[in-house]
């Protein structure tokens, strides 16, 4: 569903250059894929490559299907504005119908009357339930997923789990997390990324001893 | 094509977005994005009017307002743009908008809402302070024209060089402080010492502001105003902000 083609990031930091890819020739199959890595591996960037957010410095990523943007916690979203609000943004800058996205979005996150307030009086959980459910409303067939199903509680768990669930004829999702139990929920296989080394696994299982090894 | 109907989209999608949350979280919203202008300008107008009775000619409060307005569509807007980029950081997280279409839909949005203020201001002064109406509306809009685009340049290099020395923003404040007495907002080119003339000369808002007066006024002697010394400025610094902006797009974390 992607590829990317001898692929290179690398930011300048003030103590020097990280390299977050170099070179990376990866091909990523029509799967749900668990993207793991330490803490500043570089995750969150390749999402962001992928999603076309930022551009390499050097290769090539093709992508054979729509994708949706980076969902995380930490937002998308603009604080002064409501959730409602900021649903409309979305719906615009998609092409979608506004009203009728909003309704589904309401009926998705169950936010009561917070739909109405400032994003910034949401607690982690709720703006998680509201990205979630924004993206739920356009039809992606990629969902890039950033560590968002760790905030949510056990019934939101269930319901979006249950959204997932209903999609997977035409959706796939490539997901971030540092949760292992997470990852098996979702996702049959694994990326591993590590000093700049992109390495896809078929089976989670091995991606996941892998990960623990390099924790050791 | 398809990609010039997303950056519309986009574009309308962020002048919706600004206009709501222009004033934070006042319930008046937008309408206060017009009425503080207006008031401000109105009473600057009448403030001025008591300390300089003028020559006796012309009406000094329509002269200090076609100033102020013209000034401010270069100052508020290039102060607005400038922060587009950390404004809109949030929705850099969705693909198709990038930080160049923040910056135009600031500039959309201020555009039209200096227009509003300009239209009132002096329809208010036309109609209720009996002043003459603008003599040739086309010359009038072309300097004002000017003034956006070059608010857009300054605007958008400011964003550009904010990536890396975010202070840059404390100096343009320094500078347009003292502009507002070295543009010509409350004096014309004409009435002041030619060793003097030839410094002020140089200041590129001098020339949007008497080239506006000069539109409006139906016989207004301004010899020394360039309008194309004017579009060098908006040229030069709308390069500088276009191309900064492609080279350092990916730099800045």
């Amino acid at each position: 569903m992607i590829e990317m083609l001898n692929v290179s990031k690398s930011y300048t930091l003030r103590g020097g250059r990280q390299q977050i890819l170099n070179g990376a020739t990866i091909k990523l199959p029509w799967q749900n894929v668990g993207v793991l890595g330490r803490n500043g591996a570089g995750k969150s960037t390749i999402l962001r490559l992928l999603a076309g957010i930022e551009e390499p410095d050097g290769g090539i990523i093709r992508r054979h299907k729509t994708l949706s943007w980076p969902l995380g916690f930490r937002g998308s979203f603009h604080r002064e504005l409501s959730g409602m609000e900021n649903v409309r943004f979305v719906a615009r800058i998609y092409g979608q119908n506004t009203e009728e996205m909003v309704q589904k979005v309401q009926d998705f996150a169950e936010l009561g009357k917070f739909f109405y307030e400032p994003f910034r009086t949401y607690s982690s959980g709720m703006g998680a339930r509201l990205a979630f459910g924004v993206s739920m409303a356009v039809d992606f067939e990629v969902y890039l997923i950033d560590e968002i199903m760790a905030v949510g509680d056990a019934r939101f768990r269930a319901k979006s789990k249950q959204a997932f669930h209903d999609r997977l004829p035409h959706s796939r999702l490539v997901m971030v997390s540092h949760s292992m139990s997470n990852l098996r929920e979702y996702c049959q296989t694994g990326l591993v990324v590590h000093n700049g080394i992109m390495t896809y696994y078929e089976d989670l299982e091995e991606a996941i001893d892998r990960y623990n090894k390099l924790n050791e | 094509m398809k990609a010039l109907r997303t950056h519309i989209r986009v574009i309308l999608a962020l002048v919706l977005r600004e206009a709501r949350v222009r004033h934070g979280r006042s319930k008046a919203g937008y309408t206060w994005a017009i009425v503080e202008p207006v008031l401000q300008v109105t009473i600057l107008t009448m403030l001025f009017r008591e300390f300089r009775a003028g020559d006796g000619t012309t009406d000094f409060a329509l002269f200090f307002a076609t100033g102020v307005l013209s000034f401010n569509a270069f100052r508020n807007s290039a102060a607005y743009i400038m922060h587009s980029f950390e404004a809109n950081r949030p929705l850099f997280n969705y693909p198709m908008v990038k930080p160049l279409d923040a910056v135009l839909g600031r500039l959309v949005l201020d555009t039209m809402t200096n227009l509003v203020v300009m239209l009132l201001v002096l329809s208010f002064q036309v109609i209720v302070m009996d002043a003459e109406p603008p003599k040739n509306l086309p010359l009038a809009a072309l300097p004002i024209l000017l003034m956006f685009l070059m608010a857009n340049g300054a605007g958008l290099s400011l964003a550009v060089i904010k990536r890396f020395l975010p202070s840059v923003q404390n100096l343009y404040h320094i500078i347009m402080g003292p502009a507002f007495f070295v543009s010509c907002v409350f004096f014309s080119l004409s009435s002041i010492p030619t060793q003097y003339r030839d410094i002020l000369w140089w200041n590129p808002l001098v020339h949007g502001v008497e080239g506006f007066r000069i539109g409006y006024f139906a016989e207004y002697a301004a010899p020394d105003v360039s309008l194309f010394y004017l579009f060098t400025w908006v040229v030069v610094l709308n390069c500088f902000g276009f191309v900064g902006e492609w080279l350092t797009r990916f730099k800045a974390i």
